[in-house]
């Protein structure tokens, strides 16, 4: 290893940790999400995730505390339940696209009004937004680990209720699943994940992690295990190429890994519709 | 892992491998440009001095870069502002970047608050009340006289780390001095036809300067530092600027123009573009030029209200 890629490798290393061990359950999330037509839920919730933070700021903690995790994770699970609550089983005359899109923007702008009154709420709205995913540290990292695996196995110890819920709700209540009660633990296991995540990485980058690699694997695979893993393959090379080229061109790294996402799902979207006409 | 004195050498090598010129030089890292200015002008042409703040940045607020962990690593001492101005920033930079050099108690990390007597020390510290640095106003490098307390701090620093160099850091110093007591006599002559001026700011940025040159601060945009202007609260600057006769409205950079506009329009005052930051401003790249341009500024101002 040269002495230069030993300076990149000592100030990227943590971030590139962050970004090869988290994605994976937000790309198995993002499946469901993609599945179940509700794209924006993520957006919402991790607007919501924020709006709770900004709660926990109003109260005096700072960023940092343990108490402004709990409370964004309390206000989050509220949002959860309110998802799993207006997802009817049977079609409404409102979609849910329009609760979680009005759920969103309210979100949003309960935001700017409660950091109106926090030192510092303009810049802090903006970290919110782009996290600090350069400099997250060892014990960050490790501390969600924990709980991703945690959550990693109860969702693989579920997968197929989750999965029929996902996709034939109407054939799940059929055959005498509880589906809200199921609903609200697969939103509540959720907003575990988004409100961890969105403290490290903020609310574009976890959006970026939870859709583009599954839509990715989507558009590229019928099967739920292919479908994650080619999710979790776009998920690191997203990763590798924001963190190069935020090294390399000294940009924002979470931004930069944001649009290198982007970058990649064009390219999958070309090769798809070259595929489809030969 | 590699222990820190090992990725100093790698870094070392890095740059030797890029063939850097300032290999021999002192590295600094200051936190801001209005730092990095007096650093050269006590270093001279043995120290290289870079910012991690951009001029038009928030000094409360950067965005962290990899290049920032990068020059930690390497420099030779830090220079910042202290008094909590960075605190929302810098530490996790510091922890990331790992370089015993500047770690805190170093002779290389130089903190600017030492040794300058604070203003609005708040009685109890309390969040609500915007953000009230516990230790003080951090803006207190827009006072000349603060930037003689700092200069000095950093010319016993680099002696310190350098001490091959001490002569010419103490040769800097007091030419520094002399011309800065020149400077100071010449920006109170030119404020002086204005004293007991009343003028506005955004944030309070400005409470070391006014009293240095005769000024009087009536009321800032925001209603508590660091939280934004509301309509209530504009009301009454509004009606505070009326009544004193308040005609001038200072602005940085990354604060709200528009805001201010929205004051001016009612009121028949005049907003200013200024900086405290070298660089922010055109032709301003030392700290003399700021502080020329921000007098001649007011200056200006004043005398056309």
């Amino acid at each position: 290893m040269s002495a230069d890629l030993q300076v990149v490798w000592e100030v990227m290393k943590w971030p590139l940790a962050a970004c090869l061990l988290f994605p994976p359950i937000l790309v198995y999330l993002g499946l469901h999400v993609v599945e179940r037509e509700v794209i924006f839920v993520d957006l919402a919730l991790a607007q919501v995730a924020t709006l709770g933070t900004c709660v926990a700021l109003l109260m005096g903690y700072h960023f940092d505390d343990r108490a402004t995790f709990w409370i964004s994770l309390a206000v989050t699970f509220l949002g959860a339940a309110f998802f799993s609550w207006s997802r009817s089983t049977e079609k409404g005359p409102v979609p849910q696209e329009a609760i979680i899109g009005i759920t969103f923007v309210v979100a949003a702008a309960g935001v700017i009004l409660l950091l109106s009154r926090v030192a510092g709420g303009k810049e802090e709205l903006e970290h919110l937004l782009t996290g600090d995913i350069l400099n997250v540290t060892k014990g960050a990292i490790g501390q969600r680990i924990l709980v991703f695996a945690a959550l990693g196995a109860f969702y693989a110890a579920f997968h197929q209720r989750f999965v029929l819920i996902s996709s034939d709700p109407e054939r799940a209540f059929a055959s005498g699943i509880r589906v809200r009660l199921w609903d609200f633990l697969f939103y509540a296991a959720f907003a575990l994940v988004v409100v961890s995540f969105v403290r490290l990485a903020g609310v574009l980058l976890t959006f970026a992690y939870l859709i583009v690699p599954a839509v990715c694997g989507t558009m590229l695979a019928q099967q739920w295990m292919k479908r994650l893993v080619i999710g979790c393959a776009v998920a690191a090379a997203a990763g590798l190429l924001g963190l190069w080229t935020s090294y390399q061109l000294d940009l924002p790294t979470g931004a930069a890994i944001v649009c290198a996402s982007g970058v990649l799902l064009a390219i999958v979207g070309v090769f798809v519709s070259i595929r489809r006409r030969a | 892992m590699l222990n820190p004195k090992q990725f100093a050498a790698f870094a070392l090598m890095a740059v030797a491998a890029t063939g850097s010129p300032a290999a021999a030089q002192l590295r600094v890292v200051a936190t801001t440009p209005d730092l990095a200015s007096l650093a050269r002008e006590i270093g001279g042409s043995t120290v290289s001095a870079t910012a991690l703040a951009k001029p038009t940045e928030d000094p409360h607020f950067v965005d962290a870069k990899p290049s920032h962990i990068v020059t930690l690593n390497r420099a030779d001492a830090l220079i910042e502002g202290g008094a909590e101005l960075e605190l929302g920033w810098l530490p996790p930079l510091l922890e990331n970047s790992r370089n015993a050099k500047i770690s805190a108690g170093a002779p290389g990390r130089i903190v600017a608050s030492q040794g300058i007597r604070m203003m609005e020390i708040p009685a109890a510290f309390d969040r609500s009340k915007g953000d009230v640095h516990a230790m003080g106003n951090p803006h207190f490098l827009i006072d000349p006289l603060n930037a003689k307390i700092i200069a000095r701090q950093i010319a016993s620093r680099f002696s310190q780390i350098d001490p091959k160099s001490a002569a010419s850091y103490r040769a800097n110093l007091a030419r520094f001095n002399a011309r800065l007591d020149l400077k100071v006599a010449e920006w109170q002559k030119q404020l002086a036809p204005y004293r007991g001026a009343r003028i506005v700011t955004y944030h309070k940025d400005f409470v070391y300067f006014a009293p240095r040159f005769g000024l009087s601060i009536v009321e800032s945009l925001e209603p508590k530092p660091g939280i934004s202007p509301s309509p209530a609260h504009l009301a009454s600057v509004i009606r505070k600027m009326k009544a004193t006769n308040a005609h001038v409205i200072l602005v940085q950079p990354f604060q709200n123009r528009r805001t201010a506009e929205t004051v001016a329009r009612q009121t028949g005052a005049a907003v200013l573009n200024v900086s405290q930051q070298p660089g922010a401003r055109p032709n301003t790249g030392t700290y003399f030029d700021m502080m020329d341009n921000l007098v001649n500024t007011l200056a200006g101002a004043l005398r056309t209200q």
